[in-house]
């Protein structure tokens, strides 16, 4: 077991190259796509509509040829909470029956008041849970992040031009960020380990506990926060050293290219979004 | 011979196992340390030297391999980390960076403080610390931290650990980042633990630095294995191709006489310090004396 | 050494107090003047706290003097209209690897200074292409920086900053955090650079082995320069050196302690190469004697 080892777990930001279609797309047309296809899975309440996302997605996934069992790993951490979720929802969720809704009761018991409206609730949050999920992953497994900033960048260019959104300020501080979440990550464990190493006890148990608790974490926030602090002053004197004086003026290195691909991945999405929403699916 | 205090065996160790990101880190690790012993562990960044000591004190576990450190058995998943680390001192690279409370007699109290020992008693382990560090107890404990120079501030995290009086001390690349003079303060202080307090030591260093001298036994590392063993004279006195090799190099003393000799000139290729390179030049070269002769010397 | 009448970069005592204007702050450089010609090799040295990094971000106006000015190419670093000029033309590498790159691939935060710049897409190409070739990290274009060593981010920075095409790097204890075989690295880099491409290098080092490489060795002690002078002459020095918590290179003592035991000896070496000749030549002559 490695308690500590905590990179392992940041997959923000984790791309796997494998030089599929999905890789290739232009990163403006694919979070474009991306956004109907959320928009899809948010609005849709049937079995059937999810039943289409999902095979939809996991084709998709197929296509990236990034391993799907790899997309699923990301489900494990999430999966108590889900469970708890749908437990809940079956067993306790009261759908308004003044309003006509065709629910009929599977059984009652105290409280707790199971109808088969709260089975296709529970069913239907855990497709679209996985489905959001699945689709996040895939999006940046198959993207790297300077794609997914260049494409913010682009996307809200015009709205740069017409009114004054900071798309430049916006593509910078995400790339920023995600530059440095690695290297937090580590230095993050290395304060722990130190940490540990000089006394530190992570699980205090007490009467106070919660305050031990917190005072337990000081040790990790303080080094943590002043090396943050540090970094950024450094960062900024970096930046400034590099003649960094805001977007205007700006040239960029990298070009982006739209091709017939591109538009078609888009259509396919919003087919795709408009099937699932609009087809009026029996159940 | 003393008791041997860590004893690590075939010892294999994979960061990310399990993901796209894999990267074996150590592969079949064999290392003692006997109780008193002062070890030295070199190789260059990613060699696995850091991996390595973090199995000592318990924060990686041997995925392969055995690991037994004074009588605890790392293998044995319920054994008491905790008891082991009071024990084993781990000082990572720039340790400066981990201070977090306001006043350096608070900081150094914090292992006491976890310990649960009385006021009196963390009071008294704080005193000797710090004195043990060279800093002295009255001048230094209500100071506050940020205001301390780079080289107080390293010595104060080290009497953070010596405050838990351990038996085993790990310093990881204890001179990183000093100005000359705060290195020979620390090698001088170094030097000190190792014969006032008895500890036993392991010094991990990517450097053939003078530290590395006070070390009975040097283990070098290359490529998550250990590839040569032996005293500090036997290890910095292998040619520097060699050392390079290893991604390691030669100190400037050794490097020196390695060229005198290469050049012909009759001088020992051991040499550890100045002072030792200074009398066998001067021998060579008949300094104060007769004139040493060789037909092979300087032929160019 | 052939020095042009006109340096790049001149200080005119220039003083710098941290904290409050007026009120009782810290002063990190009370009153140096400095000049620093096209094509040299400058190495500053001082022990902690002697200001040589606050003089360091004085050179592209990161920094301005409380009192005093710095003229960079005959801009003086207070205005602000020619900051931009003054940092295209002094770039600097900073000592935190981990702390100066900004993009999340290589060739983009190579990109990053030009872009600021304005340079044209083509030329932009160019001059990443150029600056990974000279830093010999060509291969690695496309990782993402966090994968890479200490001596390969830097060796990284050092590209994004000669792709603006400086006429002057500075060095900020830029090896500070590496290991040998990165510091072996970078200084490679930078040796390429002041030679081949006669770029005006200004390192900032606690390695007293690196200074000795340089073609001048400032020292700065208490917010001074306290020592201006070639390497041979600076090392000379040892006794005061020592006594400001500096060194000299071991070679350099090693050649000292034999001078004391024998004055034909020279005392000023500053490499193996010049002790082996020079040891070759005391030998040789004491062969004659007989």
């Amino acid at each position: 077991m490695d308690e500590f080892e905590l990179l392992r777990y940041v997959t923000v930001g984790q791309y796997i190259p494998t030089g599929s279609l999905i890789h290739r797309l232009d990163p403006r047309f694919k979070l474009a796509a991306f956004a109907v296809l959320v928009g899809a899975v948010t609005f849709t309440g049937s079995y059937l509509g999810n039943a289409v996302l999902l095979v939809l997605i996991v084709g998709l996934v197929f296509l990236s040829r990034v391993p799907l069992r790899y997309v699923l790993s990301g489900l494990r951490p999430a999966l108590p909470v889900l469970l708890l979720l749908a437990a809940l929802q079956i067993l306790l969720y009261t759908p308004d029956f003044t309003r006509g809704t065709n629910c009929t009761t599977l059984f009652q018991f105290w409280i707790i008041h199971s109808t088969t409206c709260g089975v296709k609730l529970a069913i239907v949050s855990a497709a679209r849970f996985v489905e959001l999920l699945m689709l996040t992953s895939l999006l940046t497994l198959t993207t790297t992040t300077t794609e997914l900033t260049h494409g913010i960048e682009r996307l809200f260019a015009p709205l740069q031009q017409r009114f004054n959104f900071p798309a430049h300020e916006l593509a910078l501080i995400v790339t920023i960020t995600l530059r440095f979440v690695p290297t937090f990550a580590e230095e993050l464990e290395r304060i722990v380990k130190a940490q540990v190493s000089r006394g530190a006890d992570l699980g205090q148990r007490g009467r106070l506990r919660f305050i031990q608790q917190t005072r337990a974490l000081l040790p990790m926030l303080v080094p943590l926060f002043l090396g943050a602090l540090r970094r950024a002053e450094e960062l900024i004197l970096a930046m400034e050293a590099r003649c960094y004086m805001g977007g205007k003026g700006r040239t960029r290195l990298i070009e982006l290219h739209s091709t017939r691909q591109d538009v078609v991945a888009l259509f396919v999405a919003v087919l795709a979004a408009a099937t699932v929403l609009l087809v009026p699916w029996p159940w | 011979m003393s008791e041997v205090v860590v004893e690590v065996r075939g010892l294999e160790h994979t960061y990310m196992r399990g993901t796209p990101m894999e990267a074996p880190s150590l592969k079949g690790v064999d290392f003692d340390v006997r109780r008193g012993e002062t070890v030295a562990l070199l190789g260059h960044t990613g060699c696995g030297k850091s991996t390595l000591v973090q199995h000592l004190n318990g924060l990686l576990r041997p995925q392969k391999g055995r690991v037994r450190v004074l009588e605890y058995d790392l293998n044995d998943p319920k054994v008491d980390v905790k008891a082991l680390r009071r024990r084993v001192a781990l000082l990572f690279q720039n340790p400066e960076a981990q201070l977090f409370e306001r006043y350096v007699g608070d900081d150094v109290a914090f292992g006491p403080r976890q310990l649960g020992l009385s006021r009196e008693e963390v009071r008294a382990r704080v005193r000797e610390a710090l004195e043990a560090v060279g800093l002295g107890f009255e001048a230094f404990k209500d100071r506050l931290t940020f205001t301390l120079s780079g080289g107080e501030k390293r010595r104060v995290a080290l009497a953070g650990v010596l405050a838990l009086r351990p038996e085993i001390l790990v310093l990881d690349e204890p001179l990183a980042g000093l100005d000359p003079a705060g290195r020979r303060h620390l090698v001088e202080l170094i030097r000190r633990l190792k014969s006032e307090w008895g500890l036993t030591l392991i010094l991990v260093s990517h450097d053939l630095e003078d530290v590395v001298l006070l070390a009975d036994r040097c283990f070098v590392m290359a490529d998550g294995r250990v590839v040569l063993s032996g005293t500090p004279r036997e290890i910095f006195s292998q040619p520097p191709a060699r050392l390079a090799e290893f991604g390691l190099q030669p100190p400037a003393v050794t490097a020196a006489v390695h060229a005198l000799a290469e050049a012909g000139l009759g001088v020992r290729r051991d040499c550890l310090t100045v002072d030792e390179a200074v009398s066998e030049i001067a021998r060579a070269l008949g300094m104060g004396g007769k004139p040493w002769t060789s037909s092979s010397c300087c032929a160019t | 050494m052939a020095s042009p009448a006109e340096p790049i970069v001149r200080l005119e005592g220039v003083r710098h107090v941290y904290g409050p204007h007026g009120g009782k702050g810290v002063e990190a450089l009370r009153g140096v003047s400095l000049a620093f010609y096209a094509g040299e090799h400058v190495a500053i040295i001082g022990p902690n706290g002697s200001g040589k990094s606050t003089l360091a971000k004085h050179l592209n106006a990161l920094l301005l003097p409380t009192e005093g000015d710095v003229w960079v190419k005959g801009w003086n670093t207070r205005d602000p209209r020619h900051w931009r000029d003054v940092r295209s033309t002094v770039g600097m590498v900073f000592q935190n690897p981990d702390a100066q790159l900004v993009a999340t691939v290589v060739e983009e935060d190579v990109a990053f200074g030009p872009e600021n710049l304005g340079v044209p897409r083509d030329e932009l190409r160019a001059r990443v292409d150029w600056a990974l070739d000279v830093v010999d990290m060509q291969a690695y274009r496309f990782r993402p920086p966090h994968l890479l060593s200490g001596g390969q981010k830097q060796r990284v920075a050092i590209a994004g900053v000669i792709a603006m095409r400086p006429q002057v790097l500075v060095l900020d204890e830029a090896t500070a955090m590496l290991d040998p075989l990165g510091r072996r690295d970078v200084l490679r880099t930078v040796e390429h650079l002041n030679r081949e491409a006669g770029m005006t290098i200004v390192a900032i080092t606690h390695f007293m082995e690196e200074a000795a490489l340089a073609d001048r060795v400032v020292v700065m002690h208490a917010g001074q320069v306290v020592l201006d002078g070639p390497p041979r002459e600076v090392f000379r020095q040892r006794e005061r050196l020592q006594a400001w918590g500096l060194d000299v290179p071991h070679v350099t003592e090693l050649a000292a302690r034999l001078h004391a035991l024998d004055p034909a000896f020279p005392p000023d070496v500053l490499s193996i190469e010049e002790l082996v000749e020079t040891a070759c030549q005391v030998w040789a002559g004491q062969e004659k004697a007989l």
